[in-house]
């Protein structure tokens, strides 16, 4: 073999031994393992250790910490009624707009306003509306003749989840209109119009066209949004710290307590995981529904 | 060009020089609660830096985050901070993980005994890890005036103020009492003072959770009765709430703390000003006794300035800068400072916060108080939300602190 012949057959060894597609990606995966998967493995250490080393004490704690089960079963709550709120909505809304011949750019900035307050600032607000004897909510209630002496909203046991749902509903509902109306706008007139022309009417049409074309999107939503609201802390932690007694108690925000309240770490690291498989397992479940449906 | 040098090189040079190592370590970083006992301490701690030369970095945080911060820095030992402000129930923890400096000398004779006593670690002892610059208590604030058209007694004693909450709520149609029960330390607070003057307490003589006795739970069904003539929802108040109930005139007696005076008597926030009287405690079985909420200031071991921290919280604390924190809003921990004529003619509270300093009780000295408070207090706010029963709460809260007391062991 001549030396030219050598030296291509090496080059094509490295070429074989580093795939190229790779050397692109490698700053991607370096990022992905940087700030994503050693910070997993790490919280994964520090839920299996406690002062004298390896341990599965908070993993075992968990099966019998009353609190750890209320709030898993108030989040999947919160989660769930607020998600099928701001998805009904959302999709009314930006099937409303979608069918305006004009005005929709206008409308559309208006309903996407709430999103765009930080979540904080939007609870600050809600606080204030919700105050049983100085907010704009009791007050105006007053004003059509309501009887509101006991309608304390944040402060109620029955109400209190109600109202921090509401608060989440009205700021993230624009977050459902604004994917669904886009995937709307993405769907081609073609289909609908044969289907018109087959003699279906708007509901037909609705269920058995633009929904199924409307599917990637939905999924898509759904996702993002149920990973968000399993996450939920900023807002109830503003309107109710929890409260009354745990009637609004969130995993997040027990996480939040156990870490930097009670300085228990080994037992926060364990409750996170625990909310991590929470959350893929749910969304898992979401992507089989809709593949099936 | 070559006669222009030199400029630029003397520049250089200086700026240089004032980048040496030496200007560098004349600093000091300070971490203060954002409100005005941090920004008292924030105006005193830029007067040291200009006295001492020293650059000084104030960094204000809000009371839910400033804990989480001052305990990771102390427990990763950063020393991020030469000097934190804390409040008292936090130091066991801090103390006992072995992040705070011992003090060089202890303090004079001049601080209230009470406000001494949580800066000494072990508790009791004669070891002193910080010092005491806010000497916050609670008071019991009530409006004077309608105390007076009623004739009804002083708030002295537990049932003459659900007597008068009564009277008040049903002839002025204002709210008789406003509390805080949100859960945690709201909850907490606002009961300490009811529980210990039914005789209760936390924990028995043996260190065991205490709180199904039956005088913890005659003093949640106190709680509860007073709750009948405080607004509805009262079980998610917290100290905003309360304070606005009072300013506004809706409301007529509270439990509250000093940082709240200077806005009842100040006409562009209350609808009531000079209206609202502060007295001590009211007793019960035994003695009216406040809750102590002093902030303290202490040296964490990884200060790399702990000669100038020293020198800084020792300077804060003497008798004439707490004179002038004072003067800007701090109740001070000096019984000298209490008794100027001229602060008292100034602050018509100061000898009702005295008196209610002198007696006033710490939360008890555990590490795990915070956790044991949120616990309870769940509780507290479960109860006044009517979701449980005053037996089923405390034998549920009492239950909890024993096992965050067994898990700790």
């Amino acid at each position: 073999m001549s030396a030219w012949q050598m030296t291509a057959v090496r080059e094509m060894r490295k070429t074989r031994r580093i795939p190229p597609g790779l050397i692109w990606v490698a700053p991607a995966l370096l990022v992905l393992a940087t700030l994503s998967i050693y910070p997993l493995l790490y919280l994964i250490k520090v839920s299996l250790t406690d002062i004298h080393g390896f341990t599965i004490a908070h993993y075992a704690r968990l099966f019998h910490d009353r609190s750890f089960g209320v709030a898993v079963g108030q989040t999947l709550l919160y989660a769930s009624v607020a998600l099928t709120l701001e998805f009904l909505l959302g999709l009314a809304l930006a099937l409303l707009v979608d069918s305006l011949a004009r005005g929709r750019a206008l409308i559309r900035v208006g309903i996407l306003a709430p999103m765009l307050l930080p979540p904080v600032v939007a609870a600050v607000i809600w606080r204030l509306i919700y105050n049983p004897e100085f907010g704009v909510l009791n007050g105006m209630l007053r004003q059509l003749g309501f009887n509101t002496a006991n309608l304390t909203w944040t402060s109620g046991r029955l109400t209190a989840m109600l109202s921090v749902i509401l608060v989440d509903v009205w700021e993230w509902t624009p977050f459902f209109f604004l994917l669904l109306g886009a995937g709307l706008q993405a769907i081609p007139a073609e289909p609908i119009e044969a289907a018109r022309v087959d003699g279906a009417g708007y509901w037909r049409t609705l269920m058995d066209v633009i929904m199924p074309l409307l599917k990637p999107t939905i999924l898509l939503a759904l996702l993002l949004r149920s990973m968000d609201l399993l996450r939920i802390f900023d807002q109830i932690f503003i309107l109710t710290q929890g409260g009354p007694g745990s009637a609004t108690e969130t995993i997040s925000l027990y996480i939040y307590r156990t870490a930097f309240r009670f300085s228990n770490f080994g037992y926060a690291a364990a409750m996170s995981f625990i909310a991590l498989m929470i959350t893929m397992l749910a969304a898992r479940g979401l992507m089989r529904v809709m593949k099936l449906r | 060009m070559a006669g222009r040098r030199p400029a630029p090189l003397l520049l250089s040079i200086l700026l240089l020089a004032g980048c040496s190592r030496d200007a560098a370590d004349k600093s000091l970083t300070i971490a203060v609660n954002a409100g005005v006992e941090g920004s008292t301490l924030k105006a005193a701690a830029h007067e040291w830096g200009e006295l001492r030369s020293t650059r000084v970095d104030v960094v204000e945080l809000p009371y839910a985050n400033l804990f989480e911060k001052e305990s990771l820095d102390l427990q990763s030992r950063t020393g991020a901070y030469d000097v934190i402000m804390l409040d008292d129930p936090w130091f066991p923890k801090l103390v006992a993980e072995g992040g705070l400096t011992q003090l060089p000398r202890e303090p004079d004779g001049d601080f209230l005994a009470s406000c001494l006593a949580v800066c000494r670690h072990p508790f009791g002892s004669k070891t002193f890890y910080a010092l005491p610059y806010v000497g916050n208590s609670q008071l019991f604030f009530y409006r004077k005036d309608l105390f007076e058209k009623y004739k009804l007694g002083a708030p002295d004693r537990w049932e003459n103020v659900l007597r008068a909450a009564r009277t008040i709520g049903e002839r002025e149609k204002i709210y008789g009492y406003v509390m805080r029960a949100a859960p945690g330390n709201p909850a907490v607070a606002d009961f300490m003072p009811l529980l210990w003057a039914f005789g209760g307490d936390i924990f028995d003589a043996r260190g065991q959770p205490n709180v199904a006795s039956t005088e913890a739970i005659e003093a949640l069904r106190f709680m509860i009765e007073l709750g009948k003539s405080a607004p509805p929802g009262y079980a998610g108040f917290n100290a905003d709430e309360v304070s606005a109930h009072l300013l506004q005139g809706t409301a007529a007696m509270s439990i509250n703390w000093p940082a709240w005076i200077a806005a009842m008597d100040d006409p562009s926030k209350s609808k009531v000003p000079d209206k609202i009287e502060f007295a001590p405690m009211p007793s019960a079985r035994a003695p009216g006794v406040a809750e102590l909420g002093a902030w303290l200031l202490a040296v964490p071991v990884a200060s790399s300035h702990r000669d100038a921290a020293f020198d800084f919280i020792y300077w804060a604390t003497d008798a004439r800068q707490m004179m002038q924190a004072a003067e800007r809003g701090n109740p001070p921990t000096r019984r000298s400072v209490f008794q100027s004529p001229d602060l008292v003619k100034k602050f018509r509270a100061f000898p009702a916060q005295l008196a209610a300093l002198e007696a006033a009780r710490p939360r008890p000295r555990t590490p795990q108080w915070n956790e044991i408070e949120n616990a309870f207090g769940v509780s507290l706010s479960q109860a006044n939300s009517g979701a449980i029963s005053p037996e089923v709460a405390m034998q549920q809260a009492n239950r909890e602190i024993a096992d965050i007391l067994d898990r700790n062991k």
